[in-house]
């Protein structure tokens, strides 16, 4: 048996995990912490899916800037979703 | 934690479903073969038998985005484009950029990354101009290159955009630039055919059927694939500094940009 | 060659858990009020289409679509993934940045004009 299916398969369970909880935080920087670590589980699944080109693009992005990006926001308006 | 356990039980909810279709068979089809498009893409990506047909890049990837399919990437670049413009449209009022005196985090954060940058843009140039052969290209060295805009916001403050020279008007010259290169590489075929009154075509890079024109794949021996080395670089430019200007302006400071945005009528 | 069941369940456990990522993420697009948390959700449901889409180009023992001089064309032709849905999410990961950036902007001058990012007091103080 291949172990990158193995391997697929368990990331991507990962991903969903820290998927329903960033989507669920309260606290908006945690959901951006969230949303990182659901970042780099999936550059590794593009690592896995042979796509270098894609992992080269997508950990500066998703994995840097987008958190990045995110933290300005939440920095100059309000921390937490909802009442 | 209630919210773990329902993640959990969502995650198991997933995979009782997964097992549920295996076992009913479905989805057989899944991770065995290829479609002909892609062997037909993987195939003349690199081929040197076929002079019409090829990309002459070893990287297929590179191939699809700025020979087969490089009207698609222009027009991408082009939303792109758009996109940093509409960002930069909000921040009309705003010319100055700087002002405020904090000097960012402490020595020892500086030091490093003073030493992180020139890794940083290295590994970027790097990525570009070896994007026709290795995995890489414009789009991720411009991406990687756009981690050194953060890190100069984050680290040094927004006033060392001014210190190193880039400033926003500078950054949208360079992306501008990009840009008129991209467009100039895609035209010369054109402009070729006009002033020759020989066929060639719009984007075009080798020789085709019945067209002579050709970028040259070789120079001194170093493959570098016609025109797409160029339009990586090309790419390079105009991403990364899209980026460095929506950086740029992201990182200044509430007070600076609330007046002139918001005008008098609504307070400052 | 065929696969095994549990290689099949991989795949199809690997498929589904992209498409209830993409589920919860446009979960939290719709219902959630703070149009910060939308934006992060957006960017989740990004990345999981986006892996989606390699994934329908993956093969099981196979190799990344960059032709090395050892390799053989016919060999390399019978072995790789599918380059074309990589060449595609490759410049839509780059223009979801920059329209997030855009987004980002735009909730900013939002947060200027109304005091607030809650999309239900927002439709309250617009009367």
């Amino acid at each position: 048996m291949d172990v990158t299916l193995l391997l697929l398969a368990l990331f991507s369970t990962v991903g969903l995990v820290f998927t329903y909880l960033a989507v669920t935080e309260r606290d908006l920087v945690r959901a951006v912490v969230y949303s990182a670590v659901q970042s780099s589980v999936y550059a590794v699944l593009l690592y896995l899916l042979r796509a270098p080109d894609i992992v080269l693009v997508y950990i500066p992005v998703s994995v840097g800037l987008y958190p990045a990006t995110l933290l300005f926001l939440i920095g100059k308006t309000e921390r937490v979703d909802g009442e | 934690m209630r919210r773990v356990i329902v993640a959990v039980s969502i995650a198991a909810f997933t995979a009782l479903l997964a097992y549920a279709t295996t076992v009913a068979g479905a989805l057989g089809y899944l991770g065995l073969e290829t479609r002909a498009l892609a062997r037909m893409f993987l195939a003349l990506a690199y081929n040197p038998n076929l002079r019409e047909l090829t990309a002459m890049s070893p990287a297929a990837v590179a191939a699809i985005v700025w020979d087969f399919r490089g009207v698609d990437t222009l027009y991408e670049t082009v939303v792109f484009y758009m996109a940093i413009i509409s960002a930069l449209a909000i921040y009309r009022g705003v010319h100055k950029v700087g002002g405020g005196g904090s000097v960012g985090l402490s020595l020892i954060v500086r030091v490093v990354t003073k030493l992180l940058i020139p890794m940083n843009i290295a590994i970027a140039v790097s990525i570009a101009v070896h994007g026709h052969l290795t995995p890489g290209g414009g789009f991720q060295a411009g991406a990687t290159l756009a981690v050194v805009s953060v890190l100069l916001a984050v680290v040094y403050s927004v006033n060392s955009f001014s210190r190193v020279g880039v400033e926003v008007s500078k950054a949208v010259a360079l992306q501008s630039t990009g840009l008129i290169a991209i467009a100039a590489v895609v035209f010369t075929p054109l402009i070729y055919g006009v002033l020759t009154g020989a066929q060639a075509y719009l984007m075009q890079n080798y020789v085709k059927v019945d067209s002579g024109f050709h970028f040259p794949a070789e120079v001194l021996g170093q493959l570098i694939s016609g025109t797409l080395i160029w339009l990586n670089i090309a790419e390079f430019l105009a991403v990364s500094f899209g980026f460095f200007t929506v950086f740029m302006l992201l990182s200044l400071r509430e007070e600076v940009v609330k007046q002139p945005l918001l005008g008098e009528g609504h307070g400052s | 060659m065929a696969l095994s069941t549990i290689e099949r369940f991989l795949l199809t456990l690997t498929l589904y858990n992209l498409l209830v990522t993409a589920a919860v993420s446009i979960y939290g697009i719709v219902a959630r009020p703070s149009l910060t948390k939308k934006i992060i959700s957006l960017t989740i449901l990004g990345d999981s289409l986006n892996v989606l889409a390699i994934f329908i180009g993956f093969r099981v023992f196979s190799i990344p679509p960059e032709l090395v001089s050892e390799v053989e064309l016919e060999r390399f032709v019978g072995l790789a993934v599918d380059p074309l849905p990589q060449a595609l999410v490759l410049t839509a990961i780059v223009i979801g940045l920059a329209v997030t950036l855009f987004l980002v902007f735009l909730a900013l001058q939002v947060y200027r004009l109304y005091g607030t990012l809650d999309t239900r007091r927002i439709r309250e103080l617009r009367g």
